[in-house]
Protein backbone atom coordinates (compact mmCIF):
# COMPACT_ATOMS: atom_id res chain seq x y z
CA UNK A 1 0.00 0.00 0.00
CA UNK A 2 1.96 3.16 -1.19
CA UNK A 3 2.18 5.89 1.43
CA UNK A 4 -1.73 7.31 2.56
CA UNK A 5 -2.30 10.12 4.85
CA UNK A 6 -4.48 9.64 7.63
CA UNK A 7 -7.80 11.40 6.08
CA UNK A 8 -6.70 9.50 2.72
CA UNK A 9 -7.25 6.29 4.97
CA UNK A 10 -10.63 7.20 6.04
CA UNK A 11 -11.93 8.32 2.60
CA UNK A 12 -10.42 5.02 1.24
CA UNK A 13 -12.88 3.53 3.69
CA UNK A 14 -15.93 4.35 2.41
CA UNK A 15 -14.56 4.56 -1.03
CA UNK A 16 -17.25 4.05 -3.58
CA UNK A 17 -18.00 0.34 -5.33
CA UNK A 18 -18.92 2.06 -8.64
CA UNK A 19 -16.35 3.82 -9.23
CA UNK A 20 -18.76 6.43 -11.10
CA UNK A 21 -19.87 7.67 -7.24
CA UNK A 22 -16.46 9.12 -6.95
CA UNK A 23 -18.11 12.20 -5.86
CA UNK A 24 -15.09 14.93 -4.66
CA UNK A 25 -11.54 15.46 -5.63
CA UNK A 26 -10.15 14.77 -2.61
CA UNK A 27 -11.99 10.98 -2.81
CA UNK A 28 -10.85 10.71 -6.61
CA UNK A 29 -7.15 11.26 -5.38
CA UNK A 30 -7.34 8.87 -2.63
CA UNK A 31 -8.81 6.38 -4.35
CA UNK A 32 -6.22 7.29 -7.32
CA UNK A 33 -2.97 7.01 -5.13
CA UNK A 34 -4.69 3.83 -3.11
CA UNK A 35 -5.64 1.91 -7.26
CA UNK A 36 -2.96 -0.40 -7.46
CA UNK A 37 -2.72 -2.09 -3.76
CA UNK A 38 -3.75 -5.28 -3.56
CA UNK A 39 -5.33 -4.30 0.45
CA UNK A 40 -7.95 -1.74 -2.22
CA UNK A 41 -8.56 -4.30 -4.76
CA UNK A 42 -9.48 -6.83 -1.78
CA UNK A 43 -11.85 -4.30 -0.22
CA UNK A 44 -13.28 -2.93 -3.60
CA UNK A 45 -14.11 -6.71 -4.82
CA UNK A 46 -15.18 -7.49 -1.23
CA UNK A 47 -17.67 -4.34 -1.51
CA UNK A 48 -18.86 -5.22 -5.49
CA UNK A 49 -19.75 -9.07 -4.09
CA UNK A 50 -21.75 -7.85 -1.29
CA UNK A 51 -23.50 -5.29 -3.14
CA UNK A 52 -24.32 -7.42 -5.76
CA UNK A 53 -26.08 -10.22 -3.17
CA UNK A 54 -27.56 -6.83 -1.76
CA UNK A 55 -29.43 -6.27 -4.89
CA UNK A 56 -30.15 -9.63 -4.55
CA UNK A 57 -31.81 -9.24 -1.42
CA UNK A 58 -36.67 -10.17 -2.50
CA UNK A 59 -38.28 -7.46 -2.53
CA UNK A 60 -41.61 -8.10 -2.25
CA UNK A 61 -44.20 -7.88 -4.86
CA UNK A 62 -47.11 -5.21 -3.97
CA UNK A 63 -44.01 -2.87 -3.36
CA UNK A 64 -42.05 -3.69 -6.74
CA UNK A 65 -45.52 -3.04 -8.29
CA UNK A 66 -45.15 0.95 -7.25
CA UNK A 67 -41.94 1.14 -9.35
CA UNK A 68 -43.02 -0.65 -12.01
CA UNK A 69 -45.60 1.87 -13.10
CA UNK A 70 -44.00 4.52 -15.15
CA UNK A 71 -46.24 7.39 -13.55
CA UNK A 72 -45.36 6.79 -10.05
CA UNK A 73 -43.73 9.81 -9.89
CA UNK A 74 -45.44 11.42 -12.60
CA UNK A 75 -47.93 14.02 -12.09
CA UNK A 76 -51.94 13.29 -12.13
CA UNK A 77 -53.24 13.30 -15.60
CA UNK A 78 -54.05 16.19 -17.27
CA UNK A 79 -57.76 16.62 -18.09
CA UNK A 80 -59.90 19.15 -19.38
CA UNK A 81 -62.45 18.77 -16.27
CA UNK A 82 -59.37 19.53 -13.88
CA UNK A 83 -57.68 22.33 -15.77
CA UNK A 84 -61.09 23.99 -15.46
CA UNK A 85 -61.46 23.39 -11.85
CA UNK A 86 -57.97 25.13 -11.22
CA UNK A 87 -58.97 28.87 -9.45
CA UNK A 88 -56.29 30.41 -11.55
CA UNK A 89 -58.10 28.96 -14.94
CA UNK A 90 -61.22 30.42 -13.66
CA UNK A 91 -60.37 33.00 -12.63
CA UNK A 92 -58.32 34.07 -15.71
CA UNK A 93 -61.31 32.83 -18.11
CA UNK A 94 -63.81 34.89 -16.23
CA UNK A 95 -61.94 37.85 -16.60
CA UNK A 96 -61.63 37.00 -20.28
CA UNK A 97 -64.97 36.49 -20.64
CA UNK A 98 -66.23 40.05 -18.80
CA UNK A 99 -63.84 41.76 -21.47
CA UNK A 100 -64.94 39.69 -24.18
CA UNK A 101 -68.64 40.61 -23.11
CA UNK A 102 -68.10 44.29 -22.46
CA UNK A 103 -66.14 44.36 -26.15
CA UNK A 104 -68.60 42.77 -27.70
CA UNK A 105 -71.14 45.39 -26.19
CA UNK A 106 -69.03 48.19 -26.78
CA UNK A 107 -68.76 47.58 -30.58
CA UNK A 108 -72.29 46.29 -30.80
CA UNK A 109 -73.24 49.73 -29.13
CA UNK A 110 -70.95 51.78 -31.26
CA UNK A 111 -71.60 50.16 -34.71
CA UNK A 112 -75.01 51.94 -34.89
CA UNK A 113 -72.98 55.40 -34.03
CA UNK A 114 -73.44 58.29 -36.28
CA UNK A 115 -72.26 62.10 -36.38
CA UNK A 116 -74.63 63.49 -33.83
CA UNK A 117 -75.28 60.46 -31.53
CA UNK A 118 -73.40 61.42 -28.61
CA UNK A 119 -75.64 64.68 -28.66
CA UNK A 120 -78.90 62.75 -29.11
CA UNK A 121 -78.26 60.10 -26.36
CA UNK A 122 -78.12 63.17 -24.08
CA UNK A 123 -81.17 64.68 -25.31
CA UNK A 124 -82.80 61.53 -24.22
CA UNK A 125 -82.20 62.20 -20.96
CA UNK A 126 -82.90 65.66 -21.55
CA UNK A 127 -86.46 64.10 -22.36
CA UNK A 128 -86.90 61.60 -19.70
CA UNK A 129 -85.97 64.73 -17.10
CA UNK A 130 -88.34 67.42 -18.99
CA UNK A 131 -91.22 68.77 -16.99
CA UNK A 132 -94.35 70.12 -19.27
CA UNK A 133 -94.33 73.47 -17.30
CA UNK A 134 -90.64 73.75 -18.20
CA UNK A 135 -91.34 74.54 -22.06
CA UNK A 136 -93.70 77.73 -23.40
CA UNK A 137 -97.41 76.16 -23.88
CA UNK A 138 -97.85 76.29 -27.79
CA UNK A 139 -100.72 74.64 -29.26
CA UNK A 140 -100.01 74.69 -32.73
CA UNK A 141 -99.11 71.78 -35.80
CA UNK A 142 -95.34 71.23 -35.10
CA UNK A 143 -94.39 72.43 -38.57
CA UNK A 144 -95.41 75.40 -38.20
CA UNK A 145 -92.86 76.08 -35.46
CA UNK A 146 -90.23 76.07 -37.99
CA UNK A 147 -91.04 80.30 -38.38
CA UNK A 148 -91.20 80.41 -34.45
CA UNK A 149 -87.46 79.44 -34.33
CA UNK A 150 -86.10 81.55 -37.06
CA UNK A 151 -88.27 84.58 -36.00
CA UNK A 152 -87.64 84.68 -32.44
CA UNK A 153 -84.62 82.89 -32.29
CA UNK A 154 -82.96 82.91 -35.55
CA UNK A 155 -82.36 79.16 -36.05
CA UNK A 156 -82.26 78.37 -39.70
CA UNK A 157 -83.51 75.42 -41.28
CA UNK A 158 -84.67 74.15 -37.63
CA UNK A 159 -87.63 72.30 -39.81
CA UNK A 160 -89.56 69.72 -38.35
CA UNK A 161 -90.12 66.36 -41.02
CA UNK A 162 -93.21 66.28 -42.61
CA UNK A 163 -93.23 62.68 -40.52
CA UNK A 164 -94.30 65.17 -37.95
CA UNK A 165 -95.22 68.24 -39.17
CA UNK A 166 -99.03 67.63 -38.48
CA UNK A 167 -99.23 66.69 -35.12
CA UNK A 168 -100.62 69.39 -32.19
CA UNK A 169 -97.87 70.59 -29.68
CA UNK A 170 -98.12 71.42 -26.21
CA UNK A 171 -95.00 73.30 -26.10
CA UNK A 172 -91.80 74.15 -26.94
CA UNK A 173 -88.56 75.71 -26.03
CA UNK A 174 -85.04 76.63 -27.27
CA UNK A 175 -82.01 76.25 -24.74
CA UNK A 176 -78.09 75.89 -24.99
CA UNK A 177 -76.41 73.16 -23.98
CA UNK A 178 -73.03 72.26 -22.02
CA UNK A 179 -71.46 73.29 -25.42
CA UNK A 180 -73.56 76.55 -25.64
CA UNK A 181 -75.40 74.50 -28.61
CA UNK A 182 -78.75 75.71 -29.19
CA UNK A 183 -80.77 73.21 -28.88
CA UNK A 184 -85.04 73.07 -29.96
CA UNK A 185 -86.95 71.13 -27.82
CA UNK A 186 -91.05 70.41 -28.80
CA UNK A 187 -93.03 68.45 -26.94
CA UNK A 188 -96.27 66.60 -28.61
CA UNK A 189 -99.80 65.01 -27.47
CA UNK A 190 -99.18 62.32 -29.44
CA UNK A 191 -97.95 59.86 -27.12
CA UNK A 192 -96.15 62.35 -25.02
CA UNK A 193 -93.62 62.50 -27.69
CA UNK A 194 -90.83 64.69 -27.91
CA UNK A 195 -88.57 66.51 -31.05
CA UNK A 196 -85.31 68.14 -30.52
CA UNK A 197 -83.54 69.92 -33.43
CA UNK A 198 -79.65 70.80 -32.89
CA UNK A 199 -76.86 71.65 -34.69
CA UNK A 200 -74.99 68.61 -36.95
CA UNK A 201 -71.72 67.88 -36.15
CA UNK A 202 -68.65 69.32 -38.33
CA UNK A 203 -65.60 68.48 -39.20
CA UNK A 204 -63.14 69.74 -36.52
CA UNK A 205 -60.91 70.72 -39.51
CA UNK A 206 -63.08 71.85 -42.54
CA UNK A 207 -66.16 72.76 -40.84
CA UNK A 208 -67.99 70.77 -43.39
CA UNK A 209 -71.68 69.24 -41.80
CA UNK A 210 -71.15 65.27 -41.35
CA UNK A 211 -73.77 63.70 -42.94
CA UNK A 212 -75.45 60.35 -42.84
CA UNK A 213 -78.55 59.02 -44.56
CA UNK A 214 -81.82 58.20 -43.43
CA UNK A 215 -82.91 57.70 -40.04
CA UNK A 216 -80.66 56.51 -37.31
CA UNK A 217 -82.21 55.08 -33.89
CA UNK A 218 -80.22 55.73 -30.42
CA UNK A 219 -81.73 54.02 -27.00
CA UNK A 220 -80.65 55.87 -23.58
CA UNK A 221 -82.45 54.76 -20.31
CA UNK A 222 -85.34 53.31 -21.67
CA UNK A 223 -85.80 55.99 -24.36
CA UNK A 224 -85.61 55.72 -28.13
CA UNK A 225 -84.75 58.13 -30.67
CA UNK A 226 -85.11 58.25 -34.54
CA UNK A 227 -82.87 60.99 -35.80
CA UNK A 228 -82.18 62.29 -39.15
CA UNK A 229 -80.30 65.33 -40.68
CA UNK A 230 -81.32 67.74 -42.84
CA UNK A 231 -79.78 70.94 -43.75
CA UNK A 232 -76.48 70.87 -41.52
CA UNK A 233 -79.62 70.61 -38.56
CA UNK A 234 -80.28 66.87 -36.63
CA UNK A 235 -84.20 66.33 -36.61
CA UNK A 236 -85.09 63.88 -33.43
CA UNK A 237 -88.48 62.56 -32.55
CA UNK A 238 -87.78 60.41 -28.79
CA UNK A 239 -90.60 58.48 -26.58
CA UNK A 240 -90.66 56.61 -23.55
CA UNK A 241 -90.33 52.80 -25.30
CA UNK A 242 -88.64 50.84 -28.03
CA UNK A 243 -87.70 51.53 -31.50
CA UNK A 244 -91.18 49.61 -32.81
CA UNK A 245 -93.28 52.51 -31.36
CA UNK A 246 -91.75 54.64 -32.97
CA UNK A 247 -91.41 52.87 -36.76
CA UNK A 248 -95.22 53.52 -37.59
CA UNK A 249 -93.92 57.45 -38.00
CA UNK A 250 -91.18 57.01 -39.76
CA UNK A 251 -93.05 54.46 -41.97
CA UNK A 252 -92.98 56.83 -44.90
CA UNK A 253 -89.21 57.87 -44.31
CA UNK A 254 -86.73 56.79 -46.98
CA UNK A 255 -83.24 55.81 -46.16
CA UNK A 256 -84.37 53.21 -44.02
CA UNK B 1 -32.54 -2.69 8.05
CA UNK B 2 -35.58 -4.49 9.21
CA UNK B 3 -34.34 -8.09 7.97
CA UNK B 4 -38.35 -8.69 7.35
CA UNK B 5 -39.72 -7.85 4.40
CA UNK B 6 -43.29 -7.88 5.75
CA UNK B 7 -41.94 -5.41 8.56
CA UNK B 8 -40.22 -3.31 5.40
CA UNK B 9 -43.26 -3.17 3.59
CA UNK B 10 -45.50 -1.55 6.54
CA UNK B 11 -42.42 0.67 6.71
CA UNK B 12 -42.35 1.45 3.12
CA UNK B 13 -46.23 2.32 2.80
CA UNK B 14 -46.38 4.26 5.91
CA UNK B 15 -43.45 6.66 5.14
CA UNK B 16 -45.43 6.84 1.20
CA UNK B 17 -48.70 7.17 2.82
CA UNK B 18 -47.21 9.98 5.56
CA UNK B 19 -45.31 11.99 2.62
CA UNK B 20 -48.41 11.71 0.24
CA UNK B 21 -50.42 14.53 2.74
CA UNK B 22 -47.68 17.21 2.53
CA UNK B 23 -47.25 16.59 -0.78
CA UNK B 24 -50.72 17.33 -1.73
CA UNK B 25 -50.42 20.50 0.26
CA UNK B 26 -47.00 21.06 -1.51
CA UNK B 27 -45.65 21.46 1.65
CA UNK B 28 -42.85 19.04 1.16
CA UNK B 29 -39.11 19.53 2.97
CA UNK B 30 -36.53 21.21 0.36
CA UNK B 31 -34.25 19.06 1.81
CA UNK B 32 -33.08 16.65 0.02
CA UNK B 33 -33.15 12.49 0.85
CA UNK B 34 -35.71 13.56 3.92
CA UNK B 35 -37.80 11.14 2.86
CA UNK B 36 -34.81 8.06 3.20
CA UNK B 37 -34.39 9.70 6.44
CA UNK B 38 -38.43 9.46 7.83
CA UNK B 39 -37.72 5.88 6.12
CA UNK B 40 -34.67 4.88 8.01
CA UNK B 41 -36.28 6.40 11.36
CA UNK B 42 -39.33 4.36 10.96
CA UNK B 43 -37.16 1.44 10.60
CA UNK B 44 -35.14 1.97 13.58
CA UNK B 45 -38.45 2.88 15.77
CA UNK B 46 -39.82 -0.85 14.23
CA UNK B 47 -36.32 -2.09 15.61
CA UNK B 48 -37.16 -0.67 18.95
CA UNK B 49 -40.14 -2.67 19.25
CA UNK B 50 -38.85 -6.07 18.80
CA UNK B 51 -36.89 -8.28 20.90
CA UNK B 52 -32.96 -7.00 20.78
CA UNK B 53 -30.19 -9.26 19.91
CA UNK B 54 -27.41 -8.96 22.79
CA UNK B 55 -24.84 -6.97 22.32
CA UNK B 56 -22.22 -8.99 21.45
CA UNK B 57 -18.11 -8.47 20.58
CA UNK B 58 -18.19 -9.74 17.26
CA UNK B 59 -15.12 -11.45 16.01
CA UNK B 60 -13.17 -9.48 13.40
CA UNK B 61 -10.86 -10.93 10.72
CA UNK B 62 -8.93 -9.09 7.69
CA UNK B 63 -10.46 -9.20 3.91
CA UNK B 64 -9.59 -12.44 2.56
CA UNK B 65 -8.81 -12.75 -0.99
CA UNK B 66 -11.81 -15.41 -1.46
CA UNK B 67 -13.94 -13.20 -0.11
CA UNK B 68 -16.00 -13.09 -3.10
CA UNK B 69 -16.48 -16.65 -3.60
CA UNK B 70 -17.64 -16.87 0.33
CA UNK B 71 -19.89 -14.23 -0.23
CA UNK B 72 -21.62 -16.43 -4.00
CA UNK B 73 -22.18 -18.94 -1.55
CA UNK B 74 -23.90 -16.84 0.96
CA UNK B 75 -28.10 -16.45 0.63
CA UNK B 76 -28.94 -12.60 0.68
CA UNK B 77 -31.66 -13.16 2.84
CA UNK B 78 -28.74 -14.04 5.41
CA UNK B 79 -27.46 -10.73 4.86
CA UNK B 80 -30.14 -8.83 5.13
CA UNK B 81 -31.09 -10.77 8.12
CA UNK B 82 -27.08 -9.96 9.58
CA UNK B 83 -27.37 -6.43 8.88
CA UNK B 84 -30.28 -5.47 10.20
CA UNK B 85 -29.20 -7.24 13.43
CA UNK B 86 -26.21 -5.28 13.63
CA UNK B 87 -26.53 -2.17 15.96
CA UNK B 88 -27.10 1.43 14.40
CA UNK B 89 -25.55 3.44 13.55
CA UNK B 90 -23.45 0.75 11.95
CA UNK B 91 -26.63 -0.91 10.33
CA UNK B 92 -27.84 2.03 8.68
CA UNK B 93 -23.92 2.45 7.37
CA UNK B 94 -23.49 -0.83 6.28
CA UNK B 95 -27.28 -0.69 4.93
CA UNK B 96 -27.17 2.66 2.84
CA UNK B 97 -23.18 1.69 1.53
CA UNK B 98 -24.33 -1.49 -0.09
CA UNK B 99 -27.38 -0.30 -1.54
CA UNK B 100 -24.44 1.33 -3.65
CA UNK B 101 -27.18 4.28 -4.79
CA UNK B 102 -25.67 7.08 -2.29
CA UNK B 103 -22.16 8.61 -2.32
CA UNK B 104 -19.83 8.88 1.33
CA UNK B 105 -21.17 12.34 1.63
CA UNK B 106 -25.12 11.48 1.11
CA UNK B 107 -24.38 8.59 3.50
CA UNK B 108 -23.13 11.26 6.06
CA UNK B 109 -26.12 13.76 5.44
CA UNK B 110 -28.97 10.44 5.48
CA UNK B 111 -27.28 8.83 8.60
CA UNK B 112 -26.28 11.60 10.57
CA UNK B 113 -22.00 10.78 10.86
CA UNK B 114 -19.54 12.52 10.64
CA UNK B 115 -16.86 10.85 8.09
CA UNK B 116 -14.57 9.42 10.39
CA UNK B 117 -17.22 7.70 12.20
CA UNK B 118 -18.50 6.71 8.55
CA UNK B 119 -15.21 5.26 7.80
CA UNK B 120 -14.94 3.33 11.08
CA UNK B 121 -18.47 1.99 11.41
CA UNK B 122 -17.52 0.14 7.55
CA UNK B 123 -14.22 -1.18 8.19
CA UNK B 124 -15.47 -2.53 11.17
CA UNK B 125 -18.82 -3.77 9.58
CA UNK B 126 -16.02 -5.49 6.54
CA UNK B 127 -13.96 -7.61 8.96
CA UNK B 128 -16.91 -8.11 11.17
CA UNK B 129 -18.56 -9.61 7.81
CA UNK B 130 -15.34 -11.35 7.19
CA UNK B 131 -15.09 -12.98 10.22
CA UNK B 132 -18.62 -14.33 10.03
CA UNK B 133 -18.36 -15.74 6.51
CA UNK B 134 -14.98 -17.65 7.59
CA UNK B 135 -17.47 -18.63 10.30
CA UNK B 136 -19.96 -19.78 7.55
CA UNK B 137 -17.88 -21.33 4.59
CA UNK B 138 -14.81 -22.05 6.45
CA UNK B 139 -12.90 -23.70 3.36
CA UNK B 140 -11.45 -20.91 1.62
CA UNK B 141 -9.05 -19.86 4.10
CA UNK B 142 -7.97 -16.27 5.38
CA UNK B 143 -4.47 -14.44 4.23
Amino acid sequence: MPWLSRGQRTLLNCAPISQDNLADRSMRSAVSRAAPSADFVNQQNFDRAFAELVRLIPIPPETTEWFSEKDLVVGSKWTWKKMVRNPAVLAISIAVAVIAGVSVFLLVSHLNDFPGSATARKLLTVAASTRPVMLDPVSTEAGTLSDLFFMKHGLEHYDVPAEFADFRTIGCRVFEDEESRRIAQIWLGEKRMQLFLFPAERNTKTGAVLRFPGWRYVHQEGWVGAVTERSGVCFMAALRGREKDLQPYLSTAAGR
Amino acid sequence: MLGDSRKAQEVFHTTLREAALPAATGELPKEPFWLFRDARWRCLETNKADLQPEPLELPEHDLATQASSQIEQLDSTQLAIWISAAPDPQKTALALFYLDEFDYREILDLAELKLSELSRLLAQGRRQLQAWLNAKFPEPRNR
